[in-house]
């Protein structure tokens, strides 16, 4: 594990709402090729990492991303030097179309729209259902399809590193297993980083290289997911089964 | 037939004024969400502008374009000075500073080009002769069907018609077009694909001021003169062409606006002891009341216009 | 910072410093129609006039979040009413007070329900149109015959003649005469009289229960929902109620002598100027209509012949003397943008702060009342139209 660089690394990170105070002091590491789940029940404050470091909200502490400080950075730059992060539940551009909403993904590439037009193509054969709604208004799509929309979108910045945010939340199961796969084949296949935060334990630990836990704020155990599945108080209290 | 024409052209031309004005208020709305009641004094603040351009003997096509830029900056300026960091206060403070802006730009217009302040009728203010983008003598006129048409009109139509396709085009086919709905549509996405949302929203309020600014110089030339109550009406005509186009919708505003040219010119003109010219802005007023009761979200608008 | 003294409400302090401002207000209302100029009188009751309208806007911002830009159609009601009650049925001016209030009520409710309705900028919009089209309404040529079209109508006020009684107190009379000899201070007494009237309304409502259950609505929505409150039938009562004041002192103009559709009070140029006086004393404040209007009027009278450079003071000239016309609507604009950066809560708001601290008051214990809920904790009167559709 050491002999892979460090991709992302966060130091004693924090950050609320206002006065409010979410995340204490949070320290992870998300390495080159991983799929790191952070797991966490709801109100732990898992969203509000996402957002710390993706940069949508105020923020305290380090995060360094290749090596570089990301501290002060603005969500634009952040997206420009590689983190893309997907929004919870339906995240997508309602009234733009599924192609419109493909081509914003690519918003901060500069490779010219031949380069844009082929990954869309790339993103269509992996999602063909999206393929087939490419000209329909993003809103129309079923949950599952906004949530593979969101996805593509995230891809087509060619991101180093993903963040995904629940992208289970409010799909069936069968629709999560389906995600999770293609998630798990991105980061096979592509060598993509990912960094996903969720409350359905089950399905993320299947792909997780790494898993941390997270408690009201606070990382509270760490390790590969064979470790923490094998820890009982820990699998009893989180993990469910 | 004739009169019906000129009615027609008089109406479309001063509709596509309004549609202007009310793109404007329309690529505002999307992006922030706020109503800019001062969007039709910024248009008459350049407006003069153009004018003043004109009286130094700058030629109109390019003190137009000049105008336009002045448009563009002081809208743009008023969104990232002003406008931005009021709106993290409330929608009351940012409601308020719009009319503030409104009062203050009608009082620069008056203090430095002259005339009674703030929007009447025009009744009293001092009027300016304002130079015309087409032909605009007596005898420039054109013969359809046996009604004369004014070549101004048919000018002011056309151009228009031009400016909305260009813009149509900037909306659809362009990286800022693109940006601009994707803001629209999702802010906080837009922020987590890279659009820097601060410049997109900037160049909104620039680029509304500045079309705005051409619907001021087009309508002064319809006008022939220029008064500290210009662009009040149209103002008013122009936020009930957006309320019937739906309030989110860019094409709505471009049908709004021109259907109310035309109801409002085909009223005063076939109902002149009903309507006549004190009662055109009954019409606006009208329209906005009946599209709230039936159809809040206008003829166009996404129904996110909520009920309380 | 620690304040240099305490006050305990409701204490003798506290009863001390009320009677000392009460028995100063008593006096300056006094003075000024006793003493003062026929001018300063005529100022003071367009400070009044003004006072009356504010606080009724005020009154709908405080209770539905919402802003009017429509009432200066309302003012025009009230002085149409009155001058056609007068003009036509030859009734005494001040009966008409009630019609008006009437009429002004049910257009304000019938008006704002489709916009209340509906979230979002519309109510300003609607009143906003409805401020342009009510003076265009009454020249229309259709109701010519009651309104006098835009040549408007004379002799709505009082008939002043030898006849009339002269309610004098030991032959001193501070209230004017009504043989037509001494006038002035009459109109002041009546804006004083409306002014008090809409003061108490306000102020009743503001510290009733039925006023706290209403700004609880106005916070929270979704609660009001659920309770079962008709939200727009609500605030439809409470702007019929906003609309109705605001005629009163529309009442007092026709009741001077004449009204025409373009005196400026009636046209949207009196929507700006309510809603300036408002905002500069403090809009969500009691008394911030009040203090506004006093500034307002003062102001506007003492710039009022800048135009010519050699009446601005020397020391402002510099600033003033380029402008072509009077500085006080580019002052006033000027003045809504700063006071949302620096002070949202205008004059009134200002005051307090400066006042804090030198003088703390301790409030009575828990449920007295004593705070202002139109004031909300925050120090920002919230507005209903709260998120930016872009980002739902």
């Amino acid at each position: 594990m050491t002999s892979q660089t460090t991709l992302l690394n966060t130091r004693f990170l924090t950050a609320g709402y206002g006065p409010v105070t979410v995340l204490h002091g949070i320290d992870i590491e998300v390495n080159e090729g991983e799929i790191v789940v952070v797991l966490g029940a709801n109100g732990a404050g898992k969203t509000t990492l996402m957002r710390a470091i993706s940069g949508t909200i105020p923020r305290t502490g380090n995060i360094e991303f290749e090596g570089r400080s990301i501290k002060k950075d603005s969500t634009d730059a952040i997206v420009r030097a590689g983190i893309v992060q997907v929004p919870q539940g339906r995240g997508t551009f309602p009234e733009l179309s599924v192609a419109d909403n493909l081509l914003a993904g690519a918003y901060v590439r500069r490779d010219g729209a031949k380069a844009v037009a082929d990954d869309i193509a790339k993103w269509y054969s992996v999602f063909p259902r999206l393929q087939e709604r490419s000209t329909q208004r993003a809103g129309s799509l079923s949950g599952g399809e906004q949530q593979m929309l969101a996805i593509a979108r995230a891809l087509m910045s060619r991101p180093k590193l993903l963040l995904c945010d629940e992208p289970s939340m409010g799909l069936a199961p069968l629709i999560t297993r389906e995600l999770f796969n293609v998630i798990g084949q991105l980061n096979k296949e592509e060598g993509l980083s990912v960094l996903l935060v969720e409350q359905n334990a089950n399905l993320a630990m299947h792909i997780a290289s790494r898993v941390y836990l997270l408690e009201t704020g606070v990382i509270v155990a760490s390790g590969s997911a064979a470790e923490l599945s094998a820890d009982d108080s820990i699998r009893k209290a989180y993990l469910g089964f | 037939m004739e009169l019906f024409l000129q009615r027609l052209v008089d109406g479309l031309s001063e509709g596509s004024v309004y549609a202007l004005i009310a793109l404007g208020i329309v690529i505002i709305y999307r992006g922030t969400g706020h109503l800019n009641f001062a969007q039709g004094e910024m248009a008459l603040f350049s407006t003069f502008v153009v004018y003043q351009f004109g009286e130094w003997g700058i030629p109109i096509g390019i003190a137009v374009i000049m105008g336009m830029a002045v448009g563009f900056t002081l809208g743009a300026v008023t969104e990232v000075a002003i406008v931005r960091p009021i709106s993290k206060k409330s929608p009351f403070a940012v409601f308020i500073v719009t009319i503030g802006l409104f009062q203050l730009l009608n009082w620069v217009d008056g203090a430095i080009w002259g005339g009674q302040q703030l929007p009447n009728t025009g009744v009293g203010s001092k009027q300016v002769r304002f130079p015309s983008l087409f032909p605009n003598n007596p005898t420039d006129f054109v013969t359809i069907f046996g009604a004369n048409i004014k070549i101004q009109s048919l000018g002011v139509i056309a151009l228009v018609g031009v400016l909305t396709v260009a813009l149509f085009a900037i909306f659809n086919h362009t990286r800022l077009g693109l940006a601009m709905r994707a803001v629209a549509a999702n802010g906080e996405s837009a922020k987590l694909v890279g659009i820097r949302t601060g410049r997109v929203l900037m160049a909104s309020w620039g680029l509304a001021a500045a079309i705005g600014a051409l619907g001021g110089v087009v309508f002064a030339g319809i006008s022939t003169n220029v008064n500290l109550g210009l662009m009040f009406t149209v103002f008013i005509y122009a936020s009930a062409a957006a309320t019937l186009g739906g309030f989110d919708s860019p094409g709505g505003a471009v049908v709004g606006g021109l259907s109310i040219g035309l109801i409002q010119n085909m009223a005063a003109g076939y109902a002149p002891k009903w309507v006549g010219q004190e009662m055109k802005v009954g019409v606006a007023f009208l329209v906005i009341l009946g599209v709230l009761l039936f159809r809040p979200s206008g003829l166009f608008g996404t129904s996110r216009v909520e009920r309380v | 910072m620690k304040p240099l003294f305490t006050i305990k409400a409701g204490g003798p302090t506290s009863w001390a410093v009320r009677v000392v401002c009460a028995a100063a207000l008593v006096y300056v209302l006094l003075w000024i129609p006793t003493s003062g100029s026929n001018s300063l009188i005529d100022t003071a009751t367009t400070a009044l006039t003004l006072m009356g309208a504010a606080l009724s806007l005020n009154l709908l911002l405080g209770f539905t979040g919402q802003i009017s830009l429509g009432h200066s159609a309302f003012f025009g009601i009230g002085a149409y009413t009155t001058a056609v009650c007068v003009t036509r049925w030859g009734w005494s001016p001040l009966k008409t007070l009630p019609i008006a209030f009437a009429v002004a009520f049910v257009v304000g409710a019938l008006v704002s329900l489709p916009a209340l309705r509906i979230k979002g900028v519309y109510l300003a919009l609607v009143t906003l149109t409805l401020g342009v089209v009510f003076p265009q309404f009454i020249k229309w040529p259709k109701i010519e015959w009651l309104t006098g079209g835009s040549r408007g109508l004379t002799d709505t006020g009082f008939k002043f003649d030898k006849n009339n009684r002269t309610f004098e107190l030991f032959g001193w009379n501070p209230w004017g005469n009504l043989r037509g000899e001494n006038v002035k201070p009459f109109y002041f007494w009546i804006a004083v009289v409306i002014v008090l009237i809409i003061y108490l309304i306000c102020r009743g409502l503001v510290k009733s229960r039925v006023g706290r259950s209403l700004v609880a609505i106005r916070d929270n929505s979704t609660a009001a929902a659920v309770m079962g409150v008709n939200l727009a039938l609500t605030k439809g009562l409470v702007f019929g109620l906003s609309a109705a004041m605001c005629a009163l002192p529309g009442s007092l103009t026709a009741m001077k002598g004449t009204v025409t559709p373009d005196t400026a009070l009636l046209t949207v140029i009196g929507s700006i100027t309510f809603l300036i006086v408002m905002v500069v004393g403090g809009a969500g404040t009691l008394w911030g209509p009040i203090i506004g209007a006093i500034v307002y009027q003062f102001i506007t009278e003492k710039t009022g012949d800048w135009v010519e450079p050699d009446k601005i003071p020397s020391l402002l000239r510099p600033f003033f003397s380029w402008s072509k016309t009077p500085p006080a609507a580019g002052i006033f604009g000027l003045s809504l943008v700063v006071l949302m950066f620096v002070a949202p809560l205008g004059l009134a708001g200002f005051w307090k702060q400066v006042v804090g601290r030198v003088v703390a008051v301790v409030p009575k214990p828990a449920g007295s009342t004593t705070l202002e809920p139109t004031a909300p904790s925050d120090g920002i009167p919230t507005w209903q139209p709260e998120e930016p559709l872009a980002e739902q």
